[in-house]
């Protein structure tokens, strides 16, 4: 049978973000400009970079992605993430390594409401006719560059998104840890795609040590309505997803 | 309404020495039983790195086996992945021949693109040229089978005048095939001529409003070769029980063990965006329809599990949909006992394949002939 994650989370519950439950309203934001990047990762800790509850891909994948919410109930704020591609179950997934986000309320927000690990950082989304960068800065040191090269028009019905999975604490979960699955919809008003480019990638500041990116997919970068939806789903991060998913809404 | 069988050739791990004869040997063995039962077919897939999924990356070999152990039974190439990163045309057109000539003029020749990223990034291939160079190939393949000499000068691929040989046993040619996975593609198979060769599993209405159109639109074909195929072939799994629960548990078991296989690759239009990619292809679509793996499993529509009496229901609704052919993926990671999947065949052609015998047949053997 697949390939299944050894990750040994353990040692990132210190630091998981706590959540009361599971039942934040939504958010819902228009024009959000959101620029993902993906590659495949070394693959020889494809399994490594996963709990147990979740299988690698074939081949291993990262995902980049930089969003600028110009309006929510946090006001506007811009986020990046760092996640691993994966399956829980057969369903596609991205774990989420790490969060920053440039504005504290915000990152409290998100932290308490949809389990992400996000931090305070500047957080910057620049756009160009070559090329679309994403900046992370972290107490003035440059954390990631990444960026689209040479944007091309595509339909926003060729795009497709994974789903994020986040690793938290919730009350009831008895300090284990629990994975809380954020599963937005995505109305697409235009869309781009071009050459993945990274330039700069602490992988330390973003609990990413054996994510080496090594070989280009994909960039895009689109306009669309999104957010943050209602928690439909969480996983037991130590069963296999097929027998660990509970469902809490929806 | 005629009957095959589909192999990908999957491998449980762990992959040690014996893990891939094993399942070689055991492809072949139902085989041969289904070439003495009467099955019409074997086709076998071309498929790269798909850890565990499939292990079948040289299937001439394999289909040249089956010939080479079988006196009826035709031998299906596919689909044979046309893009010239991954076999360059000229060689996709000499081994089919040879498959041809050493199986005795048994060849159905399928043709396709690749839906995975893992695959085709393998290669180096870019997915938004695959319909292009899968497009300009099946137009060269007949040319290569029946001109003495062949020249081209296209997009995927050019060459001077040469022969390509040997020329296939069959004449004109083979028949031509091309995978249909997404909504559309079956339009593309019917503007060329081509037999619809659908990878999708299940689904009744939606399958029978695709082969009408299929039907409607291959009335007025441009046939890329020299026959025009008029057939629509699908696959499905079978597993065949005397007892229906025992059928119907073993069955799901098999489907959802290949389904949740396939789920962990990565398909190209997931990976990359692309014009070229408008639905998710075969891999993804096999993935259980749930939102969630916390919701409630459900069997699909339209599989072939279960007691002789409910398999011959569902292909009754099958050949009501249109669909002529239909091929069975037997086992997957081996999932069943070699012996439960040759005694599933044997039942099903013992109590199934005679309902659906030709007219002509079933008319003879009822005025008491031959």
């Amino acid at each position: 049978m697949p390939l299944a994650g050894t990750l040994d989370i353990s040692p990132l519950l210190a630091a998981a973000p706590e959540m009361l439950d599971t039942s934040a309203e939504p958010w819902e934001i228009e024009s959000v400009e959101l620029l993902n990047l993906s590659f495949e990762i070394d693959d020889r800790y494809m399994t490594a970079l996963l709990p147990p509850a979740l299988h690698p891909v074939i081949p291993p994948t990262a995902y980049f992605t930089v969003a600028r919410y110009p309006d929510s109930p946090a006001g506007a704020f811009t986020l990046a993430q760092v996640r691993v591609g994966c399956r829980a179950s057969a369903l596609p997934r991205g774990f989420l390594l790490r969060a920053y986000v440039d504005s504290p309320r915000a990152c409290d927000e998100l932290r308490t409401k949809w389990g992400y690990n996000a931090h305070v950082a500047d957080v910057g989304l620049r756009v160009f006719h070559d090329r679309i960068v994403g900046v992370v800065n972290d107490g003035g040191r440059e954390i990631l560059r990444a960026s689209l090269i040479n944007p091309e028009p595509i339909s926003g019905g060729d795009v497709q998104y994974v789903s994020n999975l986040h690793l938290a604490k919730l009350a009831d979960d008895g300090g284990s840890g629990t994975l809380i699955q954020v599963d937005p919809d995505y109305r697409f008003h235009r869309a781009d795609r071009g050459r993945p480019q990274i330039e700069t990638f602490e992988r330390d500041a973003w609990s990413a040590a054996n994510v080496a990116p090594v070989f280009p997919i994909a960039a895009t970068f689109v306009l669309c309505d999104t957010g943050f939806p209602k928690i439909r789903y969480v996983i037991d991060p130590s069963r296999p997803a097929i027998a660990g998913t509970r469902k809490v809404a929806g | 309404m005629k009957f095959g069988i589909f192999y990908e050739l999957s491998v449980p791990r762990p992959w040690d020495r014996e893990a891939e004869r094993t399942v070689y040997e055991n492809a072949l063995e139902q085989v041969r039983l289904a070439d003495e039962l009467g099955f019409d077919q074997v086709w076998c897939v071309e498929h790269h790195f798909l850890e565990e999924y499939s292990h079948s990356s040289a299937p001439e070999l394999f289909l040249t086996a089956c010939a080479m152990q079988t006196k009826n039974i035709r031998v299906g190439h596919g689909i044979v992945v046309c893009v010239p990163q991954f076999n360059h045309p000229v060689r996709i057109a000499e081994r089919a021949a040879v498959l041809d000539i050493l199986s005795g003029g048994r060849l159905e020749m399928g043709t396709g693109r690749s839906a995975t990223w893992t695959e085709l990034a393998g290669f180096r291939a870019s997915p938004d040229d695959t319909k292009k160079t899968w497009d300009e190939i099946v137009r060269c393949l007949p040319k290569m089978w029946t001109q003495e000499r062949f020249s081209h000068d296209g997009y995927a691929f050019s060459m001077p005048s040469r022969a390509i040989l040997p020329k296939p046993y069959q004449k004109p040619h083979p028949p031509m095939w091309v995978a249909v996975t997404s909504p559309g593609t079956e339009i593309d198979a019917a503007e060329r001529g081509l037999g619809s060769l659908g990878l999708t599993f299940g689904g009744f209405s939606d399958q029978e409003k695709r082969i009408a159109e299929y039907r409607r639109r291959i009335k007025s074909c441009d046939p890329v070769g020299e026959i025009v195929n008029e057939q629509v072939n699908t696959v499905n799994f079978l597993l065949c029980h005397e007892d229906d629960a025992t059928g119907i548990a073993t069955g799901t078991r098999l489907a959802g063990t290949f389904n949740y296989l396939a789920s962990q690759l990565l398909s190209a239009r997931e990976a990359y965006p692309s014009r070229s990619y408008p639905s998710l292809g075969l891999l993804p679509q096999l993935r259980r329809e749930q939102t969630s793996p916390g919701d409630a499993p459900r069997v699909p529509e339209g599989l072939c599990i279960g007691d002789p009496a409910r398999i011959v229901d569902v292909v009754r609704n099958w050949e009501a949909c249109g669909v002529d052919r239909i091929n069975f993926l037997l086992n997957a990671v081996e999932t069943v006992p070699q012996e439960q999947v040759l005694a599933s065949m044997r039942l099903f052609a013992k109590e199934v394949m005679p309902k659906f015998a030709p007219a002509t047949a079933a008319a003879t053997a009822a005025a008491g002939g031959n």
